[in-house]
């Protein structure tokens, strides 16, 4: 079974602009602690909890206990995409006469606690798994509980009690974003070691600092720390949690409040705050627009791949690209589904396959079996209905569904209808077959044929540019569309991988402030680019966008 | 004399052995309440939490959301007074399907002045007042071990949250054992023409004693044992209003807030008459050796001396 990937990701997404419409309907709300535990959510909601929306009282159902009950937006906005009620509803969030309350509540089927007072969730999770363990039920509970709460001394009688009686079928998740209501959480309450320096952002980029895991590990819990964005971290953490028996298991999850968007992110006037509806366009087009960074592993050394999959995972690659050559359909041969077999336990991020060879339908299985976790076939070896076969298999193992196509070959008809359910499509700007080609110019035009179409049928997945990107291109490419970039010898042919990747990552940046100010621009002109620009107060960013907006004359 | 903590633990077992879904939690108190006994009845349906009454509350709600009914123990200056919010937020405020409240049995010992030594600290006067006005909970305070059992069961048999408050002390039986308790109803121990004592917990057989005093002196004194604070029995207490003329109340607890409050609210809404309240004075205890207890409560009033003082006064304020 694959991670499931895309699928998450496009439900949280879902989920983090239902919480923007929510809120910012109801002129209040907690978004950024809503956005520090989406992929949590995501994760849990599309992965792991077992529930059943038609029948929230099912009594097997699993439970899970918003103790940070603030972040309510959250929830609710999971429960809307997970289909408990109509999206639509999450505009009453706050009203009178809502089910969906300013803090979780019973009134709402399907929410398990009344929460709103911090620090009592935990308490009341160990009750539950108890009342379970009386009746030997197997289903899990699940708590998140923020940072901010620990504060609370009622979590730590919970933590001992859950210690004292073996509560193994509870796993926490702390949701670590280190901001509370008055400020940051090591200027509040410090957790961590106590910050010396006026530099908050030490708080969250200095690990050694981190002794929040010491303080559940002295209390007798599993610890798992995790980058809580990080959707197969989160993944893996709850497996081995589940697996931990005889202790409770905390997940540690470093977060950002406010998590994809540059304003509200570490920003503590995000807590309680709603953003105006006049910036939700704006906010929206940031949400569409996060994006992926797939170093390919063929442009390193091929006699020691394992080493360029670390070099991946110490660089903070959000994928592994996994070029797979049969020697047919492109003159190279690089390996097959046994040597992925061989990479698979090296690391938990997503395996972005992408098959050169000829039949795929074939072997496709091989593939699946070997741990693949997104699943790119070539058009041009494809039919309707092979595809549709690869298709379906991939859905049903929980592997994303990947289609590409090379520089001379157009969308062929025949896809249009599985447009809507595609997770990836590649558009090859250059010819498959080698690495260190030069990206085809001809392709930004082409992206400009496709996006109609892609519109037109409803295409919901991530454009994967792939073929000579660079530092140069990679901005007007993101600018085309695309959301994933693999890398060969910009990235994996680098001396350090890691500066490689946050290079990239820059470069993308601007381009997406870019096309974020021409959209305040568009839709407000200077007053709302002002504005846009005023509402980012956290690091640099403020300065860089003063100059992208000096640079495209608005100002 | 009977013990209350003794009635409170052998019901407790009773009511476990009829219902498997009844649980039993504890902080540290354990021995004190004899709860410890249902652990030994029932090893797996008993949690002692520690001193951590936070946590002994909410664990309870959440042990009842998921269909248990929740027992919760210690003495009453902790609970409600350390665990307000909890009972509140977690207890009272969660309503499912309709329901109101959790199923979550708040049952604390040592309530009132008759702690003794142990002192002002730990003599809790305001738990009365603290729990009334919770919505949602119902508000027990018994007077005898005959009470105590039969309040258990009806607890244990019917949803919802409740607090009932037991005394330290060894008490002396009220009651029959064929006496029928209903929530929401005060009990008429003794009937009376021409003035009501309506009390409750350790203060009713004072109430008893001060109506056989009257007796003496040719006064017709009614006795309530308005054990039930929350919900309170608004006719036996207008009825009382009609026929008497006037109301003494009695109770080692806060006149502020207390059972005194809760049948003075009711009688001025329904027909109003004169009412003294007997209690503590808006002031704190201190610490009396077992002995001394009536010499502390003698301080705050709390004797059949003074009701019967009290019943004589009020009488002439009559409309």
């Amino acid at each position: 079974m694959g991670l499931n990937y895309y699928q998450i990701k496009k439900n949280i997404l879902r989920a983090r602009k239902l919480v923007i419409k929510g809120t910012s309907a109801a002129g209040s709300g907690h978004p950024g602690g809503s956005f520090s535990m989406a992929e949590i959510l995501g994760c849990l909601f599309n992965n792991h909890l077992k529930f059943d929306p038609k029948n929230p009282q099912w009594e097997d159902r699993d439970r899970l206990v918003l103790s940070k009950g603030h972040a309510a937006p959250g929830l609710f906005s999971n429960m809307a995409v997970a289909g408990y009620f109509p999206e639509s509803e999450i505009e009453t969030l706050r009203k009178f006469g809502s089910r969906l309350q300013g803090h979780p509540d019973l009134k709402c089927p399907g929410v398990e606690f009344c929460g709103g007072s911090l620090g009592t969730g935990l308490s009341y999770s160990v009750g539950i798994a108890l009342a379970a363990r009386i009746d030997s039920k197997d289903h899990h509970v699940y708590t998140i509980i923020g940072d901010g709460e620990l504060d609370e001394g009622q979590v730590w009688e919970a933590a001992m009690t859950a210690s004292k009686y073996k509560v193994d079928n509870l796993t926490a998740f702390l949701d670590r974003n280190f901001i509370q209501q008055d400020s940051y959480t090591e200027k509040i309450m410090p957790l961590d070691k106590i910050l010396e320096s006026d530099d908050v952002s030490e708080m969250w980029k200095d690990a050694s600092r981190w002794k929040t895991g010491d303080k559940w590990r002295s209390f007798g819990w599993n610890v798992i720390e995790i980058d809580g964005h990080k959707i197969e971290q989160i993944d893996a953490a709850i497996t081995k949690a589940k697996m931990t028996k005889g202790i409770p298991t905390i997940i540690i999850s470093r977060t950002i409040k406010g998590q994809s968007l540059e304003h509200m992110e570490h920003n503590p006037q995000w807590h309680g705050q709603a953003p105006n509806s006049d910036i939700v366009p704006i906010i929206n087009l940031e949400l569409d627009s996060q994006f992926m960074i797939s170093p390919s592993i063929i442009a390193g050394d091929m006699t020691n791949l394992e080493n360029e999959v670390k070099r991946c995972v110490s660089g903070k690659a959000d994928y592994v690209h996994l070029d797979v050559m049969d020697g047919q359909f492109v003159p190279t041969k690089t390996f097959d589904h046994s040597k992925i077999k061989e990479l698979r336990p090296l690391t938990a991020i997503p395996f972005d396959v992408h098959l050169m060879i000829n039949e795929p339908v074939k072997y496709v299985k091989d593939y699946i079996d070997a741990g693949s976790d997104i699943i790119t076939v070539h058009s041009e070896v494809v039919d309707e209905s092979s595809f549709g076969e690869i298709h379906d298999l991939l859905k049903q193992s929980q592997v994303s569904v990947g289609f590409s196509i090379n520089p001379e070959t157009e969308l062929p008809e025949w896809s249009y209808k599985f447009l809507q359910s595609l997770d990836q499509l590649i558009v090859m700007s250059v010819v498959p077959g080698k690495s260190g080609q030069k990206y085809i110019e001809e392709t930004h035009e082409k992206m400009k044929r496709i996006n109609p179409i892609l519109k037109e049928h409803d295409f919901s997945g991530y454009i994967e540019a792939d073929g000579g990107i660079n530092l140069e291109n990679i901005g007007s490419v993101f600018a085309d569309g695309a959301r994933a970039f693999v890398g060969g010898g910009a990235i994996v042919g680098q001396q350090d991988v890691k500066s490689a990747i946050k290079a990239f990552r820059n470069e993308v940046l601007k381009s997406r402030r870019r096309g974020l100010l021409d959209k305040a621009n568009e839709l407000g002109g200077i007053d709302l680019v002002n504005r846009w620009i005023g509402l980012h107060v956290i690091e640099e960013k403020q300065d860089e966008l003063k100059k992208i907006t000096r640079e495209a004359g608005y100002l | 004399m009977t013990d209350m903590r003794s009635a409170y633990s052998e019901s407790l077992i009773q009511v476990g052995k009829d219902n498997p879904k009844v649980v039993v939690l504890g902080a540290d108190t354990t021995d004190s309440l004899k709860t410890s006994k249902f652990g030994k009845e029932f090893p797996n349906r008993f949690f002692n939490v520690g001193i951590a009454e936070a946590n002994l509350v909410t664990m309870s709600a959440g042990l009842a959301v998921s269909g248990k009914i929740s027992f919760a123990s210690t003495y009453a200056i902790f609970l409600p007074g350390r665990a307000v919010d909890q009972i509140r937020n977690n207890v009272a405020y969660p309503s499912p399907f309709g329901k109101k409240g959790l199923n979550v049995k708040l049952v604390t010992s040592h309530g009132g002045l008759s702690v003794g030594p142990d002192g002002g600290s730990h003599q809790a006067i305001e738990d009365i007042a603290i729990m009334r006005v919770i919505p949602n909970f119902r508000v027990l305070v018994p007077a005898d071990t005959i009470a105590v059992s039969k309040l258990i069961q009806l607890m244990a048999g019917e949803y919802g949250p409740f607090y009932m408050r037991i005394a330290r002390s060894k008490t002396p039986l009220i009651h029959s054992e064929s006496q029928e308790f209903q929530i929401g109803k005060g009990i008429t121990l003794r009937d009376g023409s021409d003035c009501t004592i309506a009390a409750c917990g350790i203060t009713v057989r004072m109430a008893l004693e001060a109506a056989e005093s009257l007796q003496q002196e040719g006064i017709s004194c009614r006795v309530l044992d308005m054990f039930s604070i929350k919900p309170i029995d608004h006719k036996i207490l207008e009825k009382a209003a009609r026929e008497t003329g006037c109301i003494v109340t009695t109770e080692e607890h806060n006149i502020v807030g207390g059972m005194g409050s809760a049948v003075a609210e009711s009688v001025s809404e329904s027909y109003s008459v004169p009412i003294k309240r007997i209690g503590v004075q808006d002031m704190f205890g201190e610490s009396a050796r077992d002995k001394e207890v009536p010499l502390l409560l003698e301080k705050h009033g709390i004797t059949s001396f003074n009701m019967v003082k009290q019943v004589k006064e009020i009488r002439s304020k009559k409309l």
